[in-house]
């Protein structure tokens, strides 16, 4: 398995690669269980809509709970990560991913490449998910805390050089915050389809099965810990300093 | 750059998944996020209404019981009052109703006696009236032997008379 997706086709000098493929059924699926949802939420829930109100209370109230009156704006984007990461780490999981090959044109060789690769096992789609993450982060800072205040996190001249040398490290653990970000999630899942394609690759019956239920839990967590991480930098970034 | 390359990480792909997830969290703020926080809210507000509607429930019932307890204190206020009133006019009632009995009873007896008396002094009359009938007869047949008819008339009207004016006393029984 290769670092980097494979590129499937060329639309107009874009590449389209598997896990381009696959962000795009990602967003299918997703947009196809929220309609589902709009046209059938009822005051008396059902099964699925309980199902959804349970996650969606679940990151409201936790959010609520360490940023308070701040949950408004914090929390769709801690939402939104959650659910694109965990519904495209699951798919990840389901028959056909790695073994169906697609033949690329230009490719001579014979295996082809996979059509479908999770999605969160591509560093452009990681460190995107990262960069909105601190972006957002910055820019709610910005507008709540206020220029001065923000500003005021990175340079300082009280017991100078002191507070000016913990700006710099500030400055820069903004940036390690993206690559920490971008680089866990894309470890962890890459990493995880390597094992389960060298445990298929041993022994293809009962053998992968625990592996697949430490794969899942590992999608859930993943997914909760790259939320959990842009709700505490955003909290803390928009607190007054 | 080369370990850029490794991991495919290219700008077109980078920015492409930007944008699609900014697309995919406004789809969702408004399809998702905004319906199920209005839907959580109003659920809040009926749930809290429910709560207010059955505490006013729990405190007009409340209220109903003590003015329950109040009306029946009054009525039985009302009824004691009532009964005593009833008490007091059946006691005058029996009174007034034994009164006109006895008056009633006195009455009869009086005219019992009246009647009594009458009778007595119609019956004396009648035994009077037969005596001096039976006298007249007597002194009659006694006299036509010792007397003339003419004599006879005479001493018979005189004894008559007598008898008649109040010559002799009369006897009863």
């Amino acid at each position: 398995m290769n670092l980097a997706p494979e590129i499937l086709f060329k639309i107009a000098g874009f590449p389209v690669t598997n896990t381009i493929v696959t962000t795009v059924i990602t967003d299918i699926v997703i947009i196809s269980l929220v309609l589902i949802l709009k046209f059938t939420i009822s005051l008396y829930p059902k099964i699925f809509q309980n199902i959804m109100e349970s996650v969606v209370e679940y990151f409201y109230d936790s959010t609520k709970d360490v940023a308070g009156s701040r949950v408004k704006f914090i929390y769709p984007w801690v939402l939104t990560f959650f659910i694109f990461i965990v519904i495209s780490n699951l798919m990840g999981l389901l028959p056909g991913f790695e073994t169906i090959r697609f033949h690329p044109i230009g490719n001579t060789s014979h295996e082809g490449v996979p059509l479908f690769r999770t999605a969160t096992s591509d560093l452009n789609l990681t460190a995107a998910f990262a960069v909105i993450s601190i972006v957002m982060t910055h820019f709610y800072a910005i507008k709540y805390t206020g220029v001065k205040s923000y500003i005021g996190r990175f340079v300082s001249f009280q017991i100078f050089p002191v507070f000016l040398f913990v700006g710099f490290l500030e400055f820069i653990g903004e940036f390690t915050k993206v690559i920490s970000l971008a680089f866990r999630l894309f470890g962890n899942i890459l990493a995880g389809e390597v094992v389960m394609g060298t445990m298929s690759s041993m022994v293809a019956f009962g053998v992968p099965v625990p592996f697949m239920m430490l794969e899942v839990m590992v999608a859930l967590i993943q997914a909760v810990v790259f939320a959990m991480l842009t709700m505490a930098f955003m909290n803390i970034m928009t607190e007054k300093h | 750059m080369e370990i850029l390359n490794l991991f495919g990480l290219e700008t077109k792909l980078f920015v492409a998944q930007i944008v699609n997830f900014v697309i995919l969290f406004f789809i969702l703020k408004i399809l998702l996020y905004k319906p199920i926080s209005q839907m959580l809210e109003e659920r809040s507000k009926k749930i809290k209404q429910g709560l207010d509607d059955a505490e006013n429930a729990k405190k007009t019932l409340l209220n109903a019981d003590n003015e329950k307890i109040s009306i029946l204190k009054v009525a039985k206020v009302n009824a004691d009052k009532i009964l005593e009133n009833t008490k007091i006019s059946a006691e005058n009632l029996k009174q007034k109703t034994t009164e006109d009995a006895k008056k009633q009873a006195t009455d009869i007896i009086d005219n019992a006696k009246r009647l009594a008396k009458d009778e007595f002094n119609k019956a004396s009359r009648q035994v009077g009236e037969i005596s001096v009938d039976l006298s007249k007869k007597i002194i009659s047949k006694i006299l036509s032997e010792i007397f003339t008819e003419e004599e006879k008339n005479i001493v018979l009207s005189k004894a008559v008379d007598k008898i008649e004016h109040g010559g002799y006393e009369k006897t009863t029984n």
